[in-house]
């Protein structure tokens, strides 16, 4: 089961509303490579997992990954507190806007909704490592990104911290790369699916 | 080491810039961190985004450098952060007794730190709502309203009012 505590994991404290940031920021709560697939991925590919670190793994990462979604929400919606029509008008927020006002959803910046397309469950615990791997380097780069395209000191403090941890996450998925070869064939590791082939 | 069983015995040396011969084809490879790896202090852990300096590899230099204002809230955030680093580390080196001691000594003063934040500032979770007179569940801030004063429920506290920025370390 999940519970909730009523904080963040890393305080978003955003002084100044931007209407332009929050329509590239909104990319990382329901983009390709956001936070709310990131959680999605791992949250589902956990059940086919054979192994228990595997296991303790993703769920952990899987749990982190829903405080970011959070986080970035938090972004949003600091981004657009108190924002008037005209602050709104002639900026990139305008098609978001039409569609939600400034309530959060999950999409992504060029406007597509969130999609379970974006993320895989193959079944196979190698081959979902090994998209993970991607899947970390992919919102790293999302997020180098919103650093080129922001500079407000507050935003960007965040971006940094939640960039930091799809590093800190990509190491942990290539140790469980590791830890599952170990108890694989090690003449051929593609000799069968450990989740299907028992 | 040719047909190692073990992949953590497979050490690539720095600089080597080629993986070991033992190391197998068509599989990804990323080195295991070492076991008792440095580590920041928790807060310092908080702003950074890891407690592990090995991990810490910023974009274009644009590090935190800052310190987070000394409040309840963020104590309480840096030693949650540091018990979650050292999870995800331990799910993959449980052998580390190093770290699963830090790990336990981080949980203690969490516990702790949460028993005192809760007495002060209201429930963290809708549990802990239950020796107290009323819901205080409900009560403000949410996380993820602008606050200008992190971890106050209001600004009670005279140093705390305006700007509660970044300091410099």
């Amino acid at each position: 089961m999940f519970s909730y505590e009523k904080k963040l994991q890393y305080p978003v404290k955003i002084e100044r509303p931007n209407p332009r940031l929050a329509s590239v920021i909104i990319s990382q709560y329901g983009g390709p490579d956001g936070e709310l697939g990131a959680s999605m991925r791992y949250l589902s590919q956990r059940y086919s997992m054979p192994f228990d670190e595997l296991k303790g793994l993703l769920t952990d990462i899987g749990t982190e990954e829903l405080s970011h979604l959070e986080m970035v929400a938090a972004i949003i919606h600091q981004l657009t507190r108190n924002l008037k029509t005209k602050d709104i008008v002639g900026t990139s927020l305008e098609p978001y806007f039409v569609d939600h006002t400034v309530g959060v959803y999950p999409t992504a910046a060029s406007g597509f909704p969130w999609t379970a397309a974006s993320i895989a469950v193959k079944g196979d615990p190698l081959t979902d490592l090994t998209e993970d791997l991607a899947a970390e380097q992919k919102a790293r780069t999302t997020y180098d990104n919103i650093l080129r395209l922001s500079d407000d000191p507050d935003v960007n403090d965040v971006i940094k911290f939640l960039r930091e941890r799809e590093i800190v996450h990509f190491q942990r998925f290539g140790e469980a790369i590791q830890l599952l070869r170990e108890r694989l064939s090690q003449k051929n590791v593609y000799t069968m699916n450990p989740a299907f082939d028992r | 080491m040719h047909g190692s069983n073990n992949a953590r015995n497979c050490t690539l040396q720095t600089g080597e810039g080629r993986l070991p011969a033992c190391a197998p084809l068509a599989v990804p490879f990323v080195p295991f961190q070492q076991e008792q790896p440095q580590k920041y202090e928790a807060r310092k852990g908080l702003v950074r985004g890891t407690l592990f300096p090995g991990l810490d590899l910023p974009f274009m230099d644009m590090v935190n450098t800052g310190e987070l204002p000394d409040t309840p809230l963020h104590e309480l955030q840096a030693l949650g952060f540091a018990i979650q680093e050292l999870a995800l580390y331990l799910d993959t080196h449980r052998e580390d007794t190093d770290a699963l001691e830090l790990y336990r000594a981080y949980q203690e003063l969490h516990r702790n730190g949460l028993k005192e934040y809760e007495k002060t500032y209201g429930p963290l979770s809708h549990q802990s709502t239950a020796g107290s007179d009323r819901y205080a569940w409900l009560d403000d801030p949410w996380p993820w309203e602008y606050t200008p004063c992190p971890g106050k429920r209001r600004c009670q506290d005279p140093k705390m009012t305006g700007k509660c920025e970044m300091k410099e370390a």
